[in-house]
């Protein structure tokens, strides 16, 4: 059925790419639901209200992978032209020449980029940080957790959900579950994490929450769970604070999403011009006031308030993840969960 | 297939016209066909071979080490055969409940039969997604039925996010494929034949087991084999209520293909369900034969 829908979406997208083929349509791609309805307010209607001959389309899909499935899939004539995905997706998609580099040439911005938003290897660059946080629901967590080891609180036992590889929160859990156990390099052995983890199965409600993490917390099905910062802030506020953000001592799980250039993208020039827009310190300041997200530009000046419901005000409390190693072991990672840690709580 | 059913006598003059007009008419579904099923299908089988690459990356290259990979890994063999096991249960399941049903339906007449007959396949109306999240609901840890279990001073097990739900939501979603197939399948089934093995001096146990149920066999067979195939296939209801602790075939396809980006081994994967569809197409017309022979 999803497919189904994606290829409804991707001939429609055929037929708005043929018509407004004046190649001063842009298409992104980048994630559906609360990130679309956000980014199109914060940065797509500023960039089109200052290029009024550009028309910016936002071209939503649920997750990266399927992102870069589409971008393979018209790899021989594309109808993207910027593609905001997952660092370690952008890698795959950078390897099977699907990008073209973003550098200077293209955007002046690039140089004020902090240093791990210029990932070697990746075409793209950087345009959002988040951080991977503990959720939990304030009706049944009275006093905010303060560490990761909060989750296991046995008084949580079956109240917990916990999104399993695959998934990159569950990816991103098994490198700080590797860290509290005392784990030393998660690039060479995270079995310390994996142990660690498997003392929490048998708790687990579920390892795959669904439509996502933030709905099951705030409507009180589980108490605690892990998630993104960005999308917990802005379900924070939606839920009437049923849902609590809380940012664990030991430090965050780091995140970032990348913009990239479609190689032979039909938009040519004009998607040069939106990539440069999204990484300037104004778009950046914007959509982290509106979503939580820490700039990736060093010149960025963020609000007071929005400061502290992101990672931006201590970037040194973040744990750091080398997504391009990660990715080197993440069918291993996804192994050890099946074998070790998902048939406990069986 | 459809060639059967048309008269060529051979030599005559008319007959090659028939035959151009056969070919005619049968192009263009056949055209449909080998581009819209056979060469993806083909694409599938080709995509299998192909190397992954750490991170989502596919290599062009000819390597059996998908298909050797997955025959060798215990995971993999335990998916498997929890494939079938899981949805085999499920056929029975829903074969039992659905029996039942579809006898009284085959039995009653008029309106009230028309009027059954839509109620059976009401459900078919609303989409397995929403019928999946109205079981979600029930069957939650403080949802009604574990409530009414604790009522009556049980401990109610989980029946959520585990094979127990996954069990139950798709019984109750293949029901009316199984009840249509089984009606299909009662034409046999002649109420004078019944009256006879009473009037004989059968009881009502005896009627069933040596008439009823010999007599039905192929509404029963018909209707196994398309809850079977469903339920190997479904992957919805699996990933909804499974809780990411029941690994079957169909979710393990979806994992692969979209979120772990290993589009070769999504694609063997796909190809060994299509190898369980021939085994299943193989045992089911066997059994019409013995019926038949």
């Amino acid at each position: 059925m999803m497919f189904a829908r994606l290829s409804i979406a991707v001939s429609a997208l055929t037929i708005a790419a043929v018509s407004g083929a004046s190649a001063e349509t842009v298409t992104l791609t980048a994630y559906s639901g609360i990130f679309q309805d956000h980014y199109t307010k914060a940065v797509i209607e500023p960039f089109m209200k200052k290029y009024p001959d550009i028309t910016v389309q936002f071209y939503g899909m649920p997750n990266s992978a399927q992102m870069l499935g589409t971008l393979r899939a018209q790899k021989s004539s594309p109808q993207i032209d910027v593609a905001i995905l997952d660092v370690s997706v952008a890698k795959a998609g950078t390897d099977e020449g699907l990008f073209d580099k973003v550098d200077e040439s293209v955007s002046p911005n690039v140089k004020d980029l902090y240093p791990n938003a210029r990932p070697e290897g990746v075409a793209g660059v950087g345009v959002t940080f988040d951080n991977l946080v503990v959720i939990y629901n304030t009706d049944q967590v009275k006093n905010a957790p303060k560490s990761w080891n909060a989750l296991w609180d046995k008084q949580y036992e079956g109240k917990l959900i916990i999104p399993a590889v695959p998934d990159i929160q569950g990816t991103t859990f098994t490198i700080i579950s590797n860290k509290l156990a005392g784990g030393t390099d998660y690039k060479s052995d995270v079995s310390a994490g994996i142990a660690k983890i498997g003392e929490l199965a048998p708790g687990v409600q579920t390892w795959e929450p669904k439509p996502d993490v933030y709905a099951p917390i705030a409507n009180g099905q589980a108490a605690m769970a892990i998630g993104w910062n960005a999308r917990a802030q802005i379900y924070s506020g939606t839920s009437g604070g049923k849902l609590g953000v809380a940012l664990p001592e030991e430090g965050r799980g780091f995140q970032i999403n990348t913009i990239n250039l479609v190689k032979n993208a039909p938009a040519g020039d004009a998607a040069k011009k939106f990539i440069d827009y999204a990484l300037s310190p104004e778009a950046q300041a914007a959509f982290t006031s509106e979503m939580f997200y820490a700039p990736t530009n060093s010149k960025t000046v963020v609000a007071e308030d929005a400061l502290k419901r992101t990672a931006a005000d201590d970037m040194d409390k973040m744990i750091d993840i080398d997504w391009l190693a990660v990715a080197k072991i993440r069918d291993s990672i996804t192994d050890q969960w099946r074998r070790r840690i998902i048939p406990l709580s069986r | 297939m459809t060639t059967a059913t048309f008269d060529l006598p051979v030599g005559s003059q008319k007959s090659t016209s028939a035959a151009g007009i056969a070919i005619a008419l049968l192009l263009p579904i056949a055209l449909v066909n080998a581009i819209g099923f056979i060469l993806p299908v083909l694409n599938l089988a080709r995509m299998s071979f192909n190397e992954a690459l750490p991170g989502g990356g596919i290599a062009d290259a000819f390597t059996v080490a998908n298909w050797t990979g997955l025959l060798q890994d215990g995971f993999y063999i335990e998916l498997i055969t929890n494939s079938i096991v899981v949805s085999l249960g499920i056929t029975l399941a829903t074969l039992l409940v659905s029996y039942p049903i579809a006898l009284y339906l085959h039995r009653a007449s008029g309106a009230w039969r028309t009027f059954l007959t839509v109620l059976v396949i009401s459900p078919l109306l609303t989409s397995a997604v929403v019928r999946t999240y109205g079981w979600i609901a029930l069957l939650a840890d403080q949802g009604p039925v574990a409530n009414a279990i604790a009522a009556m001073g049980f401990q109610p097990p989980r029946m959520m996010f585990n094979t127990t739900g996954v069990v139950i939501g798709l019984t109750e979603i293949l029901m009316p494929y199984m009840i249509l197939s089984l009606m299909a399948g009662f034409g046999r089934l002649d109420p004078k034949v019944e009256e006879a093995a009473r009037t004989l001096g059968a009881t009502p146990f005896r009627t069933f087991r040596r008439v009823i149920l010999p007599l039905t066999v192929p509404g029963i067979a018909l209707g196994c084999l398309l809850c079977f195939v469903l339920a190997i296939s479904s992957f919805i209801t699996p990933k909804l209520m499974g809780g990411g602790r029941v690994f079957l075939l169909a979710t393990e396809i979806y994992d692969q293909a979209i979120v772990t980006l290993n589009w070769p081994l999504a694609a063997t994967l796909s190809m060994l369900v299509l190898i369980i569809f021939g085994a299943a197409l193989a045992v089911y017309s066997r059994i019409l034969r013995m019926i038949e022979g």
